[in-house]
C-alpha cells in the first residue's frame, strides 16, 4: 500500500477516533455517573471499567477493515475470574486490545499513560495501577485487593513496547502477585500490533492483529514453583505460541 | 576464597535462584538489561548472595551501584578482603 493510501487511512481513522470519543466518552461518563447514584460503589466501578472497555472496543472497530482485530480463545478455561493476564507488548495499541477480554480488568501501566489527557484521567479513576509510582507493598496490597473484588489484573511484563517481533525480558511483579494471591495466570499472545502504530510513530499501518488467549496456569500447577520458574515458563509459553502464530517455527 | 570461587558461587546463585542459563553469565552482563532482573529481584539477589557467601551486605550502600556481574564479583571480593 503506498503512502497516499496509508495517510488517507490515518486521516480517516484519527478523525473518526476523535469524533467517536467526543460523543462516546461524555455519554458513557454521564451514564456511569447517573448509575453510581443508584447502585453501590463496587457496582459503579464495575460499570465504569466496562464503559472503558466498550469505548476501547469501538476504537478497535474504527479502522476496520484496514485494521482487523481477532480474539482467539481456545483456552477452554473454566477456572473463573479473576485472572492475572500476562501479555507480550509491541505497540501503543496493545492497551486498547485488552478490551477484547470478557472480564472486568485493570491494567498495570507505566507513568506515561497516566499523563495522556482524558485517557490518563479515566485510567487513574478506574484504578489502573501505576507500578513506577507505587511502593511495592502498596502495589501488591492494592492488586490483591482488586483480585479479591473479582477484578482481573493485566500485565505487560516487558515493561515497555518492543516495537518488533522480539520479546524482551520479563519483570517479576506479575508472578510475585500470582504467588501471593494464588490467582490463575493467563498468558496472552499479541501478534501483528508491531506496526499499528510502530514504536515512536502514530502512523497506523493496515494489518491484522491477533490476540490469542492460552490456557490458564492455576495455583495447583505453579504453587511449588519459584517466581523465576513461573516467569520463565510463562515467557516460554508466549514465545513458543507467537512463533507458531507467525510461522517462525 | 579466591576470585574464581567468588565467580563460581555468584554464577551458581544466578543459575539456581534466578534460573538463568550459564551461557548468559558473562562478566559484562548487565543484571537488569541482559539478565532480566528488576528492582524487586534485588532483594532476592542480596538474600541469596548473603546466604551463599555468609556475609551481611543488606546495609551496604555500594549495592546500589551494582550493574554488571563483574560489579558483583568485585563487590563480594572487596567484602571478603575486608574480612566481613
Amino acid at each position: 500500500m503506498d503512502y497516499l493510501k496509508i495517510y488517507s487511512l490515518n486521516l480517516y481513522s484519527y478523525i473518526l477516533f476523535a469524533g467517536y470519543s467526543a460523543v462516546c466518552i461524555p455519554a458513557l461518563t454521564l451514564f456511569v455517573a447517573f448509575m453510581s447514584l443508584i447502585v453501590g460503589h463496587r457496582r459503579a466501578m464495575r460499570l465504569f471499567r466496562r464503559a472503558i472497555a466498550w469505548w476501547s472496543r469501538g476504537i478497535l472497530l474504527v479502522p476496520f477493515p484496514f485494521i482487523k482485530v481477532c480474539y482467539e480463545n481456545d483456552s477452554g478455561d473454566t477456572t473463573g475470574e479473576p485472572y492475572i493476564f500476562v501479555c507480550n507488548h509491541r505497540s501503543f495499541s496493545d492497551g486498547f486490545l485488552m478490551a477484547v477480554l470478557p472480564v472486568e480488568g485493570v491494567q498495570v501501566v507505566n507513568i506515561w499513560p497516566f499523563k495522556i489527557p482524558v485517557i490518563g484521567f479515566f485510567a487513574r479513576y478506574a484504578g489502573y495501577l501505576n507500578i513506577r509510582m507505587m511502593q511495592s507493598e502498596e502495589f501488591f496490597d492494592r492488586a490483591v485487593q482488586l483480585l479479591g473484588d473479582n477484578v482481573s489484573i493485566i500485565f505487560f511484563p516487558e515493561g515497555t513496547r518492543s516495537g518488533n517481533r522480539k520479546m524482551g525480558n520479563f519483570h517479576s511483579a506479575a508472578f510475585r502477585l500470582a504467588l501471593k494471591s494464588k490467582a490463575p495466570i493467563v498468558p496472552l499472545c499479541i501478534s501483528g500490533s508491531e506496526n499499528i502504530p510502530p514504536k515512536g510513530s502514530l502512523l497506523l499501518r493496515p494489518g491484522t492483529i491477533r490476540v490469542r488467549r492460552l490456557r490458564a496456569i492455576t495455583w495447583s500447577e505453579y504453587k511449588e514453583w519459584s517466581v523465576f520458574t513461573l516467569k520463565n515458563r510463562v515467557r516460554e509459553l508466549i514465545g513458543t505460541e507467537l512463533s507458531l502464530m507467525e510461522n517462525r517455527v | 576464597m579466591n576470585e574464581q570461587e567468588i565467580i563460581d558461587i555468584t554464577n551458581r546463585v544466578f543459575e539456581e535462584s534466578f534460573e538463568i542459563e550459564k551461557e548468559r553469565l558473562k562478566p559484562e552482563a548487565h543484571i537488569f538489561t541482559d539478565l532480566g532482573l528488576d528492582s524487586l529481584d534485588i532483594v532476592d539477589l542480596v538474600a541469596a548472595l548473603q546466604k551463599s557467601f555468609g556475609v551481611n551486605i543488606r546495609s551496604e550502600e555500594k549495592v546500589r551501584n551494582i550493574r554488571t556481574l563483574q560489579d558483583i564479583y568485585n563487590f563480594i571480593s572487596a567484602i571478603k578482603k575486608e574480612g566481613r
